[in-house]
């Protein structure tokens, strides 16, 4: 049992040693490369999945929109892969980390937006000012679209960090709670069991559409600067 | 070990390195100068705070 609730986010050291890119680096372990035209069942599966996944993503964007295809595939499985694999039991998950979810939104948004700037100036410009605002607004309306555009990474990251973290906690506490009610009730210690069961299967869900907005997010990013 | 690297990663990736993500380079340089900035000045407030109570100390 932990000390405190917070224990499990902090940064994992192994013999003082930060073991923290080793971790965040695992996932790719867990995707093999098919190498062969006829890959065994998991690659092919894998293969489905990802195919699957892209062309739904993508079949929005235009062609300079789709050579970020491998960037935006790339996301949504490392995220994907993380937040499932946090749900195991005494793990670290990176994506509980504000730090490292900024590292994922920031240079991406950004990358985004120095798109439309550069390949389209006039429309990425436009954007700042809805069509059909009423004159006295203008001034007003523009440093609303300013302020939400520099929100949009902020607010990317720590979507991802507060769903994660919180639903960490949550199932951290009603644990301790099932746990605390054996002792006391054990009718009640079943019904605290149940929900436990019950959030943990919301968070798998929460795990892999937390990957998909994200993912998403930046594709619309993508899309209307493109 | 470079050369596998070389062959494996730099070879298949090099367009999007060089073409498609040269958005992505400028934006990970400003995450870069914002991680910078906020280390500085986290740094230079430990700094104040850790002279200040010397400061005070001296004056009495």
């Amino acid at each position: 049992m932990n000390e405190n609730l917070f224990t499990s986010f902090t940064t994992p050291t192994m013999m003082g040693l930060p073991i923290v890119v080793l971790i965040i680096m695992f996932p790719s372990i867990l995707f093999p490369s098919p190498s062969r035209l006829i890959n065994n069942r998991l690659v092919s599966l894998q293969q489905w999945l990802v195919q699957l996944t892209s062309k739904q993503m993508l079949a929005i964007h235009s062609h300079k929109g789709q050579t970020w295809a491998l960037m935006l595939m790339s996301l949504i499985l490392f995220i994907g892969s993380t937040n499932l694999l946090g749900l195991l039991p005494h793990s670290f998950t990176p994506t509980t980390q504000l730090s490292m979810n900024l590292g994922m939104a920031i240079p991406l948004w950004a990358g985004t937006v120095v798109t439309g700037f550069r390949y389209k100036t006039k429309a990425s410009l436009a954007h700042f000012l809805p069509q059909g605002t009423p004159i006295p607004l203008i001034p007003m309306l523009v440093i609303i679209e300013t302020i939400s555009l520099f929100i949009q990474p902020v607010a990317l990251a720590v979507r991802l960090t507060a769903n994660i973290t919180a639903g960490h906690l949550f199932m951290h506490l009603i644990g301790g709670a099932a746990l605390a009610l054996t002792n006391i009730s054990a009718s009640i210690a079943l019904i605290t069991f149940i929900i436990l069961i019950l959030l943990t299967i919301l968070e798998f869900t929460v795990a892999l559409i937390q990957a998909y907005v994200f993912t998403l997010l930046v594709s619309l990013y993508l899309h209307d600067n493109t | 070990m470079l050369q596998s690297l070389f062959k494996n990663v730099w070879v298949p990736m090099k367009p999007y390195y060089t073409q498609v993500y040269q958005e992505i380079w400028v934006g990970m340089e400003l995450m870069g100068f914002i991680v910078y900035k906020i280390g500085n000045d986290y740094k230079r407030n430990k700094a104040l705070k850790t002279l200040s109570p010397a400061l005070a100390c001296g004056h009495h």
